[in-house]
């Protein structure tokens, strides 16, 4: 008997697995060949002063030259910062903004997914521009003109150290919700209506259909949502690259902008490479924590 | 949609809520929006340099001659928006297809080495770019030799972690009991993704849809790179040929901006009933 | 037989799943391989054949607002030249140039041909990717440069290209705020000036309204790209004209440059620039010079007359298409002025056609190939319709000739005081070693613009600077590798 039973249940995972396989089989190939490969490469490049016209093999070097730079772990700072200022917010941001819009009527719904979406599809450098006239320092800069109402003196936002960071993170909470405004939305609209008639039947509260069937149901999206922005944060180098240069004095260094400079600027390619799996290890190390603090009770 | 308890209280109340909440909704759109709204307001601008751009929240003058500008600047402009959506188009059709497959293997399939090998996928994410586009183009130019191809722009987006990840966790809520249920009723994991999985994921697809034409029909930097020839480039590239060493034409830039906004729209707004309805379990089973 | 049966039906599926996905990834190809350009691209650099036909690639930015749109011209003009030689061009927007040629370089796989500074030249000698053209130019193409444009192509004794224009980096003033504040412009353009007058010339300049300054005396953009300019441009004519002196000892730890940091500082403190200089960019600053609200600009490239010029019409036409709030400007070219007592030495900036190698050693008949097309490039007519779109000076011969029949509307005081400046321009440095120029460009990169930034948002002192500075150079050149004065 309980051979049998084991044996069928071992027929179904043999079965399940050749169909798991087929199902995975284009993005492992397309996986293995344009992001594996390349990230093979770097590894080896990273044990290299590399030169296109043949690399030499220097062992440690890089890595040893790095964990020494005080100036990477500056931006490392510089990155955690940013990433623990901006990442929750700009996620309870997007969570409040799809409950907010889901008890509308359904035209006005559209309007405001549409609005909210909108953003997202300017580019990045149209978007600085503007940002860079509403951080002006003079007195007819937006920000300035703003707080000129409360009285407040003149900032040199961008351009002072006390400020430039929280410019930044100002930029980011009210910029870039559409993607998860979006998917928050898909989430909260794949909710079963079944679950919400069982607790209104018990005569549960708004907030009690919050706490406990919309926040598990939505746990893997808040994971996905949450695990994305942060690599996304600790890669950032745009904003600094095109708002403040990572100035000033390295108050907005952040170790994508030192990358950045490492390949390009300075030809160290190996010392970016190195610098590149040392955050990429970081960032894993973070998402496991998440994963393991937040995946429990998913299935996968 | 009933989170929001309809049935309690008046219709005034009810009509009082939705007041707050569209002032409150309207008050964080402005703040996001307002990038925008200069965008499209500039680009109604004259086609002058950026140093003599008056930054302005009532425009001086309305007139189009920054988008016939920027249709006349070059003989390709047209073509670059064509190669976008060529481009933006191949890569969202084969990841909407591709990862919804490796998303439903990955969250419901049993299989060995299902955890590590999904745990290398997300790994890729963290390494950064900047690193890996010196191998990757060495492998498109040098080994492939498929630079200034559409397959050099296509390939490396075939299908992305990101869309893998985020299928994967929208499937998860799917409950397994119907699955289990389909195959006991006979059905090949096949049929049970092309009759069950697709039309209940059909919310996440649209999702996918959206999010991944928009990436990539923002992506500036590997078309850049492996093409080398006006008519290979995307509009993203071409975009950028306004600005010069000292000056940039700032209007026919957003006008350019504001066009290529365009495309992006259309899809959104048809494919936004998709996430208006969502698609839920009961729908199914009913 | 059961089991048998399961696996053929799986199979079968498989298959057609798998059928399906090489469909769709076969379909994405041919769209590739239909295109018209896909194809016959892959001759790139160093693959030479040792027949007489060969394609030279260049990788060129919008040099000038009109230069993208004359490629197919120029490539049908060099085919008419060499009918043999085929001139690939690959357009590139001038920002990203840099990581695009980077990116080729380290690939191994450069064009033949790219178009960059002259200061960017030894970063790719020292990764031996650049390509010496001395033994494959003629005499009558060397001669045809003026002297000291062409030595910036140089680095050690090696030739690495061609330039196409000297650009020097000056100020500009208002005519009508110069002279309400009762400055000789003329002189000043003729004779120069020296960081007191200058101090006082800019001081009169300030114009107050009640607490606030409506106009500053000199305004010169610090953010952004710019953020090297400013001391790059003032330290040459504070005796430092290159990092290194001519021992080649790194030059920016002597008492000058402290002199330099703390003149540079005080002239914010004067009230005569604005406390929030450290955030001015190239847009904005212009903008506040065409508004009147500042008397002097910085820098000033010869092409900004032009600019000037253009809003003053547009104000006269009164349609609402000038800039918001503008006045007219007459555009005055000023010299920089000297610091610590030292010599007038002009900033300028060189740029031009550099050659490259790929991982293969190109051939001598290929070298000699891009030889011709980076004269073609930069001399005769290309030369001259691009430099005169600039507003730049020529400096070949046969670009001076070309240009003799085309006129532009310049200002004669202007022209002779970019003359003059020209006159004493920096001298180019091949012998700077190209690791040391290496990490001198790192230390500008990494310590002295960051902490410039902060100078001028008065968050430390010229000392602390400059002590930051020295630090690092003795860290990169020790003791006796730096000028201790």
């Amino acid at each position: 008997m309980a051979q049998s039973a084991q044996s069928v249940k071992k027929r179904k995972i043999k079965g399940d697995g050749v169909w798991g396989y087929a199902f995975i089989a284009v993005a492992l190939i397309v996986y293995a060949m344009f992001t594996a490969y390349p990230v093979f490469s770097a590894f080896i490049i990273s044990f290299q002063e590399y030169k296109p016209l043949g690399s030499t093999y220097i062992g440690f070097d890089n890595y040893t030259a790095t964990f020494k730079d005080d100036l990477f772990w500056k931006s490392i700072k510089n990155t955690i910062v940013y990433t623990v200022l901006t990442v929750p917010v700009a996620l309870l941001l997007s969570f409040l903004v799809a409950i907010m819009i889901l008890p509308l009527r359904k035209k006005l719904q559209t309007v405001f997914k549409a609005v909210y979406y909108l953003p997202v599809v300017a580019s990045g450098v149209a978007l600085s521009l503007v940002w860079l006239w509403i951080f002006d320092p003079m007195p007819g800069g937006i920000f300035n003109q703003f707080i000129g109402w409360f009285g407040a003196h003149n900032q040199n936002w961008l351009g002072s150290s006390a400020t430039a960071m929280f410019s930044l993170v100002i930029m980011a909470w009210l910029s870039s919700h559409g993607a998860s405004i979006i998917i928050y939305l898909a989430a909260l609209l794949g909710i079963d209506d079944s679950y919400y008639e069982a607790a209104d039947l018990d005569g549960a509260s708004f907030l009690q259909k919050l706490w406990h069937i919309v926040i598990p149901s939505l746990k893997p999206t808040t994971l996905f949502l949450l695990v994305t922005a942060i690599i996304g944060s600790f890669q950032v180098f745009q904003n600094a690259y095109l708002m403040t240069g990572g100035g000033p004095d390295h108050a907005t260094t952040m170790v994508g902008l030192l990358i950045f400079d490492n390949a390009f600027k300075y030809f160290e390619f190996g010392k970016a490479a190195a610098q590149s799996l040392i955050l990429a290890l970081i960032i894993a190390l973070v998402s496991l924590f998440q994963f393991k603090f937040l995946g429990k009770d998913v299935d996968y | 949609m009933s989170l929001y308890n309809n049935h309690t209280g008046s219709r005034a109340g009810k009509a009082a809520r939705n007041t707050v909440i569209v002032v409150l909704l309207l008050l964080f759109a402005l703040a996001t929006l307002f990038p925008i709204y200069f965008m499209v307001i500039s680009s109604f601008g004259d086609p002058v340099e950026a140093g003599a751009v008056s930054y302005s929240i009532w425009p001086g003058k309305f007139t189009l001659e920054s988008y016939s500008f920027f249709f006349n600047y070059s003989k390709y402009s047209y073509r670059w928006i064509l190669n976008s959506t060529i481009v933006a188009g191949a890569i969202t059709v084969t990841n909407v297809f591709f990862a919804t497959m490796a998303g439903y293997a990955f969250s419901k399939l049993r299989f060995k080495g299902r955890g590590v090998l999904f745990s290398i996928l997300l790994a890729a994410m963290m390494i950064p770019y900047q690193v890996t586009q010196v191998p990757l183009y060495i492998l498109i130019v040098n080994t492939f030799h498929i630079q200034n191809t559409y397959s050099a722009l296509i390939l490396p987006s075939l299908v992305t972690v990101y869309n893998i990840f985020l299928a994967k966790q929208f499937m998860s809520s799917i409950p397994t009991e119907i699955l289990e249920s389909a195959k006991v009723e006979g059905c090949s994991q096949f049929q049970i993704f092309f009759r069950i999985i697709v039309p209940l994921s059909k919310t996440v697809m649209a999702v996918i849809a959206i999010l991944t034409f928009m990436d990539s029909w923002n992506t500036f930097f590997w078309p850049f790179l492996v093409t080398n020839t006006m008519d290979m480039q995307t509009i993203q590239v071409g975009l950028k040929n306004f600005r010069f060493a000292n000056t940039t034409y700032f209007s026919p830039m957003m006008a350019g901006a504001t066009i290529s906004a365009v495309p992006m729209f259309i899809l959104f707004f048809s494919l936004q009933k998709y996430f208006l309805e969502g698609v839920t379990v009961g729908a199914v089973k009913g | 037989m059961m089991n048998k049966g399961k696996a053929l039906s799986l199979m079968l599926a498989a298959t057609l799943s798998v059928s399906a996905l090489t469909a769709c990834g076969g379909n994405k190809n041919d769209n590739g391989a239909s295109s018209p350009a896909a194809s016959g691209s892959a001759a790139a650099s160093g693959s030479a054949s040792s027949g007489a036909k060969d394609t030279i690639t260049a990788l060129l930015p919008p040099v000038s607002p009109t230069y993208q749109d004359n490629f197919d011209q120029m490539e049908k003009d060099f085919n008419a030249k060499y009918p043999n030689l085929t001139l690939k061009i690959e357009p590139a927007s001038w920002e990203d140039m840099t990581q695009k040629l980077d990116t080729q370089v380290n690939a191994g796989s450069p064009p033949d041909i790219a178009f960059i500074g002259s200061d960017g030249i030894s970063k790719y000698v020292q990764q031996g990717m650049a390509l010496d053209l001395t033994d494959a130019v003629t005499p009558e193409m060397t001669g045809d440069y003026d002297a000291v444009p062409l030595e910036y192509m140089k680095n050690g004794s090696g030739l690495y290209g061609f330039p196409a224009y000297m650009e020097v980096h000056a100020l500009g003033g208002n005519k009508q705020f110069l002279e309400e504040a009762g400055i000789d412009w003329k002189k000043v353009q003729k004779d120069g000036w020296t960081y007191d007058e200058f101090r006082d010339a800019i001081k009169k300049g300030v114009v107050k309204n009640g607490n606030t300054t409506s106009r500053y005396g000199f305004v010169f953009a610090t953010a952004g790209v710019a953020s090297k300019d400013y001391l790059g441009i003032m330290a040459k004519s504070a005796g430092m004209p290159a990092s290194f002196n001519k021992d080649l000892k790194y030059a920016l730890t002597s008492k000058n440059y402290l002199e330099l940091l703390t003149d540079l500082r005080q002239m914010i403190d004067d009230g005569s620039m604005p406390k929030e200089l450290s955030s001015v960019d190239a847009g904005k600053r212009w903008n506040m010079f065409l508004t009147g609200q500042t008397m002097i600009t910085g820098k000033g490239l010869a092409t900004f007359e032009n600019s000037a010029k253009k809003n003053n019409a547009k104000i006269d036409a009164n349609d609402g298409s000038a800039v918001k709030d503008s006045i007219k400007v007459d555009y005055i070219v000023l010299p920089v002025p000297t610091f610590a007592g030292a010599a007038p030495v002009s900033s300028t900036v060189v740029d031009g056609y550099v050659a490259f190698r790929g991982k293969k050693e190109p051939t001598a008949e290929h070298k000699a190939n891009i030889a011709k097309a980076a004269y073609f490039l930069s001399s005769g007519q290309v030369a001259a319709t691009t430099n005169n779109d600039l507003f730049a000076a020529h400096i070949t011969k046969s670009g001076r000739d070309a240009a003799a029949s085309m006129k532009i509307d310049r200002n004669p005081d202007n022209v002779a005081a970019v003359e003059t400046m020209l006159s004493h321009a920096a001298p180019a440095r091949p012998d700077i070693p190209a690791d040391l120029g290496a990490k001198a460009i790192k230390i500008e990169n990494e310590v002295i613009v960051p902490k410039m930034q902060a100078l001028l948002a008065g968050e430390i002192k010229p000392q602390d600077m400059y002590d930051a500075v020295k630090k690092a150079a003795i860290d990169a050149f020790g003791q006796d590798g730096i000028v201790q004065d």
